[in-house]
């Protein structure tokens, strides 16, 4: 699935700007330190951490987009950082536990 | 002699604190990781008056390689930083420009100040630094490059992020501007 | 999302190590929080919560306290080292340590919910008007005057958390207490099913006991087929359905003599 369709699929808002790519997987941590050590190349990753940090641990892990759960509202900087390193910020209103649950539903496993 | 093309994995993982104290008088910086949290308390050095600035959650490693079984232990490393164009003449943001056209981005290696400053991490840690980390990525889209922290031009002027953890603990919720580090 | 899962189920599922709380895998839980940062768990964690954290610290146990939760889930084999075990046994916590990660542990879970058929509703941002976002089941014992009202009380304590409006909450209350009185007045036992979507509010109440031969006659203004130590009570000016009737949106009666009654209750929520 690629992020286009996600988007499509679970009516998230993209923030930034960026080239749809390939999901491989999914990754769910409010940790970098767990994103560094844990996190796989085109990961999606489900945080509620909203500080422009999380682009650069996105950048270095290679992570295909982030979703911010629980419709926390991102900052402007984290969204502009994003859209420099083309990176795709998502915006979800659902908590992390309810969209995990769906993202297995419409099939994306944890690569 | 054949050479290995080493295939780098993350291994010995250990969850921890990196405490940054920081002396602004001096400006100078005391950087340490613990497995524990550790309170922070004043204290004095010379003519400095350490004060912790932070705690962040961290981790250190090692890298293996998987197919000649050669160890490369990281525990110097205190973290990666990425630059994030503060300083037009630092060339650290130089080397970054000229690298961000052909897809690479620069991150920044930090040893334990201050031993560090005058033991640096050595260069082909680095590099096998960077091997692992664009192992780990679909270099055909992007790729990283690790350089030493000595590059920065001015270490107190730095707006750079480290990847770190701060704040988990925090009863606030997370403020959006960190108070700079360095 | 309000879901209903014992502490033990989970353990099970995520294959955990049990550090603390061996003794209370019998509570129930009714919310999975997933997440690292303890400002979010204070701030937005609903009591009789399990946290699943990656932050392996007696921090994380102390947040998950003061958000009133049940229990703490370390991820990634991670093991607070810190008196975070001596913390939770003194403050009654259960902490447990899998060796899963976030994701996969909140599948486990879900997919432990859905073998055991627990109730498992959405949240109402995601429900769309017309699903349920909460049922709660309650008994009523015949005979059992001691506790006539409970029923009727906590269901009146639940729609008034929810938000619901003060006259509709009463009107719900109202019905729901005639209804759960004539089990009590005349049953043997009865069951009282509420269910709450965005724009209805349903309550149904069955019970088994002699049933009503006539409903047309039953509906009819001071009929009562209470009992002179019923009426000394209190209880018993009338069997209460045309006051029922009066309160709710729709009301539907089926009944079977000598078997027993269902009385279905229809509020709609209006617009305000």
């Amino acid at each position: 699935m690629t992020t286009k369709e996600l988007i499509e699929k679970l009516g998230l808002k993209p923030l930034s700007k960026f080239e749809h790519r390939e999901i491989k997987g999914i990754f769910i941590s409010d940790m970098v330190s767990d994103v560094m050590t844990g996190a796989k190349s085109g990961n999606l990753w489900l945080t509620i951490q909203t500080h422009k940090s999380i682009v650069s641990t996105a950048n270095l892990a290679d992570l295909s987009a982030i979703i911010i759960t629980s419709g926390k509202n991102v900052p402007q900087e984290t969204i502009d950082l994003a859209s420099k390193y083309n990176i795709a910020v998502l915006s979800s209103s659902a908590p992390t536990y309810e969209l995990a649950i769906k993202l297995h539903d419409l099939g994306l496993d944890k690569g | 002699m054949s050479k290995c093309h080493h295939q780098w994995e993350m291994t010995n993982v250990k969850y921890g604190f990196v405490t940054f104290d920081k002396c602004f008088r001096n400006n100078a910086i005391k950087t340490n990781f613990s497995s524990t949290d550790t309170p922070g308390e004043e204290y004095r050095e010379g003519d400095c008056i350490f004060i912790r600035v932070e705690n962040a959650q961290s981790f250190t490693f090692d890298l293996h390689c998987t197919v000649c079984n050669r160890l490369e232990s990281f525990k110097e490393l205190m973290g990666l930083l990425q630059c994030t164009d503060c300083l037009p003449e630092c060339p650290v943001e130089v080397l970054q420009k000229e690298y961000a056209i052909k897809n690479t981005w620069i991150f920044v290696a930090f040893g334990y100040l201050p031993e560090a400053n005058t033991k640096p991490i050595p260069d082909h840690k680095l590099d096998i630094l960077t091997v692992y980390f664009n192992q780990r990525r679909d270099t055909s889209r992007s790729k990283i490059k690790i350089v030493p922290f000595n590059l920065i031009q001015n270490l107190s002027r730095c707006k750079g992020e480290f990847i770190h953890d701060v704040g988990m603990l925090s009863a606030e919720p997370p403020p959006q501007e960190r108070k700079p580090l360095l | 999302m309000t879901i209903r899962i014992k502490i033990g189920i989970v353990k099970e599922a995520l294959n955990a190590t049990v550090l603390e709380g061996e003794v209370q895998l019998e509570e129930t839980v009714e919310h999975i929080y997933a997440s690292d940062l303890m400002s979010d768990v204070l701030a937005f964690g609903l009591p009789n919560s399990l946290l699943l954290t990656g932050l392996a610290t007696k921090q994380a146990v102390i947040s998950a306290h003061m958000a009133e939760f049940k229990g703490v889930v370390f991820l990634r084999g991670k093991c607070p080292k810190d008196g975070a075990d001596i913390y939770a046994r003194d403050k009654h916590l259960v902490l447990l340590s899998t060796k899963h990660d976030m994701y996969d542990s909140c599948l486990f879970i879900s997919s432990a919910l859905n073998e055991k058929h627990h109730e498992s509703v959405g949240t109402v941002e995601d429900q769309t008007v017309g699903d349920i976002i909460l049922k709660e089941d309650f008994t009523i014992g015949g005979r059992d005057f001691a506790n006539a009202g409970m029923v009727s009380t906590e269901m009146k304590e639940i729609l008034k958390k929810i938000g619901f409006p003060h006259e509709l909450v009463r009107r719900v209350a109202i019905s729901t207490y005639e209804g759960e009185l004539n089990v009590i007045m005349h049953a043997s036992r009865g069951k009282v099913q509420l269910l709450v979507s965005p724009k209805l509010i349903e309550v149904v109440i069955e019970d088994e006991g002699p049933g009503i031969p006539d409903i047309a006659l039953a509906m009819q203004e001071g009929f009562t087929t209470a009992t002179e130590e019923m009426r000394a009570l209190g209880f018993g000016s009338g069997m209460g359905l045309p006051n029922i009737k009066r309160n709710t949106s729709d009301l539907n009666i089926s009944s079977e003599v000598g078997k027993g009654t269902i009385v279905y209750m229809k509020f709609q929520v209006q617009e305000p």
